[in-house]
């Protein structure tokens, strides 16, 4: 038997095990899923239907509710299968950045459009506010809603369906006006919001997950927060998904041992994993009522 | 099968778009609910249970729909939900709904029972789907269980005395569209009290207030286990956090046991090892979570009596996480910092950082010098060279560049160096006296070079300046003599004394008694055996007692000064100590009232032998008296018919009964309920106490006068020990005049 003396060095150590294969793309593990439907039963693909079209409710948070949330607003309910989703700021007021630093441009949450914002900057000084990026971001929240809105102020549970037909983005899907998972851009907001839901006392006795992806409060890092949270969404509504086919009693037998855990049991997995992925936005979560 | 497909997506779609309407307009729900339960029920297909199940869940939470109408259509609903629940229903999605739905319904239905007891059945459906719940509860599907967490909040808030605010009257017509469980302290003026116990009245046919309230607190129980079980899942334990808040801020009763059991939980303690990833990350959620609960409830409560140690805990958690944890996490992070050579910058970078470690050399054995000490070169040319040669200014101009470009981790590991050699050189000396003058010279002398010290050592320059002198002995110090303290003021030295004091009862507190073994041994001893010669409660409590009697004694200046002393508030605090517990600390009242009567003794002796001819009558600070008095009146309105032994005991072992004590003790029989009590231990006293037999026989009479209940025990004594007595003559005199 040939002896390869490199090995010579490792002793007797069993050497290293192989590499564990790259996980595959989304689109071929959206395929292999679909492939392993293929083999069910007539009867559970019915279910296959409404299954695949269940998403998940997202709500995105920052301070401000014009920056990092709105980016993630857009990726969610423009990614190429949208998600329901609304979102809100933290802040007592919405502050925009003024000439100065401590000159800032402050308006009421609720009260006050992004195209009023954008007309009132767009007065002001174009030039500067052109340059700051501020217009251009206002030129984008006025696509996706009317106006930033107050996440203390929000009252789970009432039903959001003029947002519908003022063609909020994302709208659709959550005009019941409950959300199944929150995810805030700074750890403040995520303490606001934890702390909020609490003094909401939980009505709806409703689960929510709250996560916080920690993004800095700037364009460049709101465009890679953004990505990253559509990122996130994706890998929890497949698991909800999962949950909702492997939970059918005709496609019990089917699921195993992981396929049948749920949704909820894998969300400290699904962020770890995601977590490895994007280790530059340090994230939390927990799981609190609405 | 298409064609059931088809009926499925369109009966689906049928109830979307009914939902719809109910969203933009509430006053439909009352209609649509009762449509469509006989679509969604028990028996239809799984796809419309499960929209069943979530559309009641959100119609019952619903903040747009007024109280009125989902009281009113709770009915129908709760017996649908009951129904699926019962087949059984074992989808988790139609669970995890109806569930939520229970959560939302248990307030509602509760408070319709209490304005209307009439409606059992609406009551017994709920009870029936309270008991499948929580029957089924462990046994549910993980999203299932989370869900009956909040259930059970919901129950225990309902079932435990909640405020209530006398400024409403009854149970006005609830149009308010809010939920009845928002917190009051939104409201200046609610509309109605909350939903709790408080508004139960007592006599309500269907609620008992006792069975409601002793299953909330075990429900409570149940659920504050996931924070104290060892294995808990972050799922779980985030989902009883994020529910507390409002039992806390409601729910004063039992506020301090949740906050409790908050405290004692430690997330750090779940992480256990492989720890991955997700463990980290449940861990660091458990630990956010809970900080977030303990921040509002502070914040809700500033002065909350906890609010201290929740913020020591809220510390606490930071360091834990962050040691259990994160650490592992930093060493986790070198390997999958990319090693594909894109990466080499930061590679190379992070070489440069760790220094080249110095190359220390041991010293020679045998006494050394200061030379051979601060010499880290190996290199004899190096080491032999003379500096002295060079001129200062030169020098200067060498060392100065040298001390600016030295690396900060070599001049640190060369100074490590340096100083655990010169420890190792101290401990040496230490260990062996140093030998004679002459010897070290002798020593000395022919090792001895005194200028070889070149290395790259950036002190040495400065040391080598100095005359290198041959110090044989670096550590031989004089005795060093503490300064005497200032000395203290009176009251000074009073806080002190208390403090002490103070700290010795802390110990009464923590140590434990003897162990029964040992305590055995010294029984054994008999008179031999010394008091508080273990560190066990016992020893303590001797050590207290003789400080408070003896230590003093003498000390204190006249009986009249009036100042309050160390010795007295040892008593003071001696005595509150045994008035905590009394029937536990009986033992000790009279080891000091003994050592107080001891003490009396030992002083009047003393003072008897100081005295002179021409001086007056002694006097002497006599305590026991005072004490075992005060002590009886402490606890003679506590003592219970049933406390005779104890009692007996104490009159039976304090050294000495005087009669003011038979008349505590007589003053028993003023209530009916402790005259056997006293009468029982006035005749132990009579027959086994000789010396105050005489009056306690007094006491007696005096008791068979006075209480006519005593009558029949008393005349028992008397008879026995004073048959003469003429109280008994009178009596019989007085009966027998009363007959005609």
């Amino acid at each position: 038997m040939a002896y390869d003396p490199r090995l010579a060095s490792a002793g007797t150590a069993t050497p290293d095990p192989p590499p564990p294969p790259p996980p595959p793309p989304e689109s071929a593990m959206a395929a292999s899923a679909e492939a392993e439907l293929a083999d069910r039963t007539a009867a559970a693909s019915s279910q296959e239907q409404q299954s695949d079209s269940y998403k998940l409710k997202f709500c995105t948070v920052c301070a401000s509710n014009q920056n990092r949330s709105m980016e993630a607003h857009l990726r969610l309910s423009t990614a190429s299968s949208p998600f329901p989703v609304i979102s809100f700021g933290t802040g007592t007021l919405v502050r925009l950045p003024g000439p100065s630093i401590n000159q800032p441009n402050v308006y009421n949450f609720n009260t006050t459009s992004y195209s009023q914002m954008y007309e009132e900057l767009l007065a002001k000084d174009e030039r500067l506010y052109r340059n700051n990026g501020l217009l251009n971001m206002l030129e984008r929240n006025r696509n996706l809603k009317w106006g930033p809105e107050r996440f203390q102020d929000w009252v789970p549970g009432m039903p959001r369906v003029d947002h519908v037909s003022k063609g909020d983005k994302g709208a659709l899907g959550s005009e019941g006006g409950v959300v199944d998972v929150i995810i805030t851009c700074e750890e403040r907001c995520w303490d606001a919001v934890v702390d909020d839901l609490m003094n909401k006392g939980s009505q709806l006795n409703r689960p929510v997950h709250v996560f916080n992806v920690d993004i800095k409060d700037n364009h460049e890092e709101a465009l890679v927060g953004g990505k990253a949270i559509l990122d996130l969404a994706n890998r929890l509504n497949e698991a909800a998904v999962q949950e909702r086919r492997a939970h059918n009693p005709q496609g019990w037998e089917n699921g195993t041992g992981e396929a049948r855990s749920s949704f909820d049991e894998k969300v400290p997995e699904i962020l770890a994993a995601w977590q490895e992925k994007w280790p530059n936005l340090p994230a939390l979560w927990t799981l609190a009522w609405l | 099968m298409a064609q059931s497909t088809g009926n499925l997506g369109d009966q689906v779609a049928q109830l979307n778009a009914a939902r719809t309407l109910v969203l933009g307009d509430a006053a439909f729900y009352p209609q649509i609910v009762n449509g469509v339960l006989p679509i969604v029920g028990a028996r239809a297909h799984l796809e419309l249970r499960r929209w069943g199940a979530e559309f009641l869940a959100e119609t019952f939470s619903s903040p747009a729909l007024a109280l009125v109408q989902k009281e009113q259509l709770s009915a129908v609903a709760l017996q649908m939900l009951r129904d699926t629940l019962e087949l059984p229903e074992k989808d988790t999605l139609v669970l995890k709904h109806i569930v939520e739905a229970a959560a939302s319904l248990y307030p509602l239905v509760f408070r319709h029972i209490i304005n209307h007891p009439e409606d059992t059945a609406a009551w017994e459906n709920m009870t029936a789907i309270k008991d499948e719940i929580l029957r089924r509860w462990d046994s549910f599907p993980f999203p299932v269980k989370v869900c009956c967490i909040k259930f059970v909040q919901r129950v225990v808030q309902v079932q435990t005395h909640g405020v209530t605010d006398p400024r409403v009257r009854s149970r006005k017509d609830p149009q308010a569209t809010q939920p009845v469980d928002v917190d009051v302290d939104h409201f200046q003026r609610p509309e109605q009290n909350e939903t709790s116990l408080a508004i139960v009245p007592r006599n309500h046919p269907l609620l008992s207030l006792p069975n409601l309230e002793a299953e909330a607190s075990g429900l409570l129980d149940r659920l504050l286990s996931a924070l104290q079980e060892d294995e808990s899942d972050p799922l779980l334990v985030n989902a009883t956090l994020n529910s507390l808040s409002v039992l806390v801020r409601t729910r004063q009763s039992i506020g301090n046991k949740i906050i409790n059991a908050v405290l004692s939980f430690v997330p750090a303690k779940q992480a256990r090892t492989p720890i991955t990833p997700a463990v980290r990350v449940g861990v660091k959620s458990m630990e956010r979570t809970a900080r977030a609960l303990m921040v509002n409830i502070m914040r809700r409560n500033n002065n909350h009596p906890l609010a201290s140690k929740m913020q020591q805990h809220i510390d606490r958690l930071m360091q834990s996480r962050q040691e259990a944890v994160d650490d592992s996490s930093k060493k986790r992070g070198l390997p999958t910092e990319p090693t594909d050579g894109l990466d080499n910058a930061k590679r190379a970078r992070l070489e440069a950082e760790s220094p080249p470690l110095l190359k220390v050399p041991p010293l020679p054995s045998g006494p050394i010098s200061y030379a051979q000490l601060f010499t880290l070169t190996e290199d004899a040319g190096l080491s032999s060279f003379d500096v002295k040669q060079l001129p200062v200014d030169l020098l200067v101009k060498i060392v100065v560049p040298l001390l600016a470009r030295v690396e900060p981790s070599t001049m640190y590991q060369a100074v490590d160096a340096i100083r655990s050699r010169y420890q190792t050189v101290q401990k040496q000396q230490a260990a062996q006296p140093p030998p004679a003058e002459e010897e070290d010279d002798d020593d000395y002398e022919p090792e001895y070079q005194p200028m070889d010290v070149a290395a790259p050592e950036t002190e040495q320059p400065a040391q080598s300046t100095e005359p290198a002198d041959l110090q044989p002995d670096l550590v031989s110090l004089g005795p060093f003599v503490l300064p005497q303290p200032p000395p203290l003021s009176e009251t000074e030295a009073a806080d002190i004394g208390r403090g002490a004091v103070g700290r010795v009862f802390d110990m009464l507190a923590t140590s434990t008694t003897a162990p029964a073994a040992k305590g055995k041994g010294q029984q054994n001893l008999g008179f031999s055996r010394l008091a508080g010669s273990t560190f066990d409660r016992d020893a303590w409590v001797t050590l207290l007692t003789r400080l408070a009697t003896r230590a003093p004694a003498g000390l204190e200046g006249k009986p009249d000064t009036g100042k309050p002393t160390i010795s007295d508030s040892i008593r003071e605090t001696l005595y509150r100590y045994i008035l905590e517990d009394f029937r536990g600390r009986v033992n000790v009242g009279i080891m000091w009232l003994n050592e107080e009567w001891y003490n009396d003794r030992i002083q009047m002796k003393f003072a008897a032998s100081q005295r002179t001819e021409d001086d007056e009558e002694p006097s002497v600070n006599i305590h026991y008296d005072k004490w075992s008095l005060r002590l009886l009146d402490g606890f003679l309105p506590y003592l219970d018919s049933r406390d005779t032994k104890i009692f007996i005991r104490f009159l039976s072992e304090i050294p000495e009964v005087t009669i003011p004590v038979t008349q505590r003790i007589a003053s028993l029989a003023k209530d009916p309920e402790r005259v056997n009590l006293c009468v029982q231990s006035l005749m132990y006293l009579i027959m086994f106490r000789p010396p105050a037999r005489e009056m306690c026989l007094n006491a007696v009479e005096d008791v068979y006068q006075t209480y006519e209940e005593s009558r029949p025990a008393a005349s028992k004594v008397l008879s026995r020990w004073r048959p003469h007595s003429t109280v008994l003559e009178q009596t019989l005199v007085t009966r027998t005049e009363n007959q005609p």
